[in-house]
């Protein structure tokens, strides 16, 4: 069975705990997945532009850059730099609650990455938080499920588990 | 040429708004994404090719905005030298530290930075060497990237009207309309913080899930390790420790702010230069050129136009909108500055406006001075309607959203459209309460 696990930076944990269910099945193929969001490197050269400055990431820029601009910033590399070692480090902590598990690093728009990687990679089952924990108040609700999860539910070649945080005291939901 | 020929003046009028209006229209739409410096400057060209405009006349109308080409210039170089300097870099660390590991706190810091960027450096510095500044600390600290971008690029135009130099488009209105240092503070200061207080409470509320928690500190390096080289560094603190009182002298006494940025942008580079820190042709690379001809063109463009009296005739009518009262003044001028803004970009607004408000001079000084102060309001705050550029680019964005392609900005405009309405009027409600 190969399973795909979606990390985000603050659910290694959650998916390690998950995975335990799995243990018994073999075989068991595992592939950690770190996508890097390319959309603030595309934000930031919009603004760029309105300002009239070269694109930071001309590969991702909407238009060509205009003439006698200037050349990009050594900011650039900076920037990837950071993704890089941000990206490494998730995906080298999410070993510690898989060891063996393989690790997959893409970049673009994550909810397209991990279908399309989904795919390409042949997973059997799909493993993604229904949003990023960042500290806040366990929800559950309408909102509670986040768009890139929601995008994965709607467009994953295969079963999906989706992890939730445990909440039990809004319950029974009144009608 | 057709100055050789005798054009009947209605003629003229009508050829001169007519190529304004293709040149409005042409930087609203940008036909083929060209460039809008090349779309101003083909306007101001065809002017003058075709006599509707003099060169003597055109010439004269650049000597008298050197102040605004000058601003510019040592606006951009000041940024540019500071940020080679790791000012900047040495903030955003600071703020991080400062936040005591909260995700809400470092948030809050981020708007707080980027104030006081925008108010010294203008929102140039911060839109462009804030925002990836903060997208790398915050990839470092593991946040989600989007709210603390939104805050930088928000808040460069939401703080952009604390001094006049904190934008370069309250200096073009203020070159043509005088409005003292006092006035300026008594009108905008208030509205400012009105306003960023609006953005920064709407933006927790926007986030609020996504501020709730903490971060690691040790993954960020030290402030000295932000500090590739100290001497220069601290050169570039007493310099600009030297330039803010300056620029404060300056604009109490209506001296030239230009004169003020020159300097200090000349200082910073005799210091980047004698530490090796920059050359001249790497200074150069920080500074956008084509805006000269961009404003160059919109100058000419505006002053033809002028000469047929069409913005006077538009100056009158928001007078006449305005009825003659200071409230409909800060409403009139504030809403039509922020929707030119939208349209046709900023600057041209501005220079439209300068030119429009002409007609108010002999209006009373509370009218004069609520159209001054709202004209600046509106122009600064517009353009975070539209963060990403004029209304037509939002259409395009949605017309490609609607074909299924991806595409960036339109979480900007989403944010915009509920922000900002409610900043204008809050900001021009204050400011009428002031007058």
């Amino acid at each position: 069975m190969r399973v795909l696990c979606c990390l985000d930076g603050s659910n290694a944990e959650q998916i390690g705990t998950a995975l335990k269910m799995f243990a018994a099945v073999q075989p068991l193929t595992v592939g950690m997945l770190h996508v890097t969001d390319t959309r603030p490197r595309e934000d930031m050269d919009l603004i760029r532009e309105r300002f009239w400055r070269h694109p930071l990431h001309p590969h991702h820029a909407p238009a060509p850059p205009p003439e006698h601009l200037p050349r990009p910033s050594p900011r650039e590399g900076e920037i990837y730099e950071a993704e890089k070692a941000s990206a490494e480090e998730i995906l080298k902590e999410s070993r510690g609650f898989c060891a063996g598990a393989e690790t997959l690093e893409r970049e673009g728009r994550p909810e397209r990455e991990i279908v399309n990687l989904a795919a390409e990679w042949c997973a059997d089952l799909v493993i993604v938080c229904s949003r990023a924990a960042y500290g806040s108040r366990e929800e559950i609700g309408p909102k509670s499920v986040g768009h890139v999860a929601r995008f994965v539910v709607d467009h994953a070649p295969c079963p999906i588990l989706l992890l939730r945080p445990t909440v039990r005291d809004h319950f029974p939901i009144e009608s | 040429m057709l100055s050789f020929f005798h054009l009947p003046e209605f003629w003229n009028a009508l050829l001169s708004s007519l190529i304004a209006l293709l040149t409005l229209a042409g930087i609203m739409i940008r036909p083929f994404r060209w460039n809008e410096a090349r779309i101003a400057i083909s306007g101001a060209a065809l002017l003058l090719f075709l006599g509707l405009i003099s060169p003597r006349d055109a010439l004269f109308t650049l000597l008298r905005d050197w102040n605004t080409f000058f601003f510019f210039l040592g606006m951009m170089a000041l940024s540019a030298l500071a940020e080679t300097a790791c000012l900047f870099d040495w903030l955003g660390v600071q703020a991080a530290r400062l936040a005591g590991e909260s995700a809400a706190r470092l948030f809050l810091n981020v708007f707080l930075l980027g104030t006081f960027i925008s108010m010294l450096f203008s929102n140039d510095a911060t839109a462009l060497i804030l925002t990836p500044i903060v997208y790398v600390l915050v990839t470092k600290l593991r946040l989600p990237a989007l709210p603390y971008l939104f805050a930088c690029t928000f808040i460069a135009d939401s703080a952009s009207f604390l001094l006049p130099i904190s934008n370069p488009i309250n200096i073009i209105i203020l070159s043509h309309h005088s409005l003292n240092l006092p006035t300026f503070l008594r009108l905008l200061l208030l509205p400012s913080v009105v306003v960023i207080g609006i953005n920064v409470g709407v933006f927790f509320f926007l986030y609020r899930r996504q501020l709730g928690g903490s971060f690691d500190v040790e993954r960020l390096s030290s402030p000295q390790a932000a500090i590739k080289h100290k001497a220069y560094f601290r050169y570039t603190c007493c310099v600009l420790a030297l330039v803010a009182p300056a620029y404060m002298a300056a604009a109490a006494v209506q001296f030239p702010l230009s004169a003020v940025a020159m300097a200090g942008a000349m200082l910073l580079l005799a210091g980047a230069c004698y530490w090796r820190r920059t050359t001249l042709r790497e200074a150069g690379k920080g500074i956008a050129w084509s805006i000269f001809g961009f404003i160059a063109g919109m100058f000419i463009v505006v002053r033809a136009v002028e000469r047929t009296g069409l913005t006077t005739k538009f100056g009158n009518l928001l007078l006449h909108l305005s009825r003659g009262s200071s409230f409909g003044a800060v409403m009139v001028g504030t809403a039509g500055a922020a929707l030119g803004t939208n349209l046709i970009n900023n600057v041209p607004m501005a220079v439209l406006m300068n030119s429009a408000l002409v007609s108010i001079q002999n209006a009373s000084p509370g009218v004069r001075q609520g159209f001054i102060a709202a004209t600046m309001f509106g122009c600064d705050l517009g353009p975070n309607l539209t963060t990403v550029g004029s209304l037509a680019t939002v259409l395009w964005l949605l017309i490609l959203r609607h074909r299924n392609v991806d595409v960036s900005g339109l979480d900007y405009f989403k944010v915009g459209i509920v922000v900002t309405p409610l900043m204008l009027f809050a900001g021009a409600l204050t400011m009428w309460l002031l007058l």
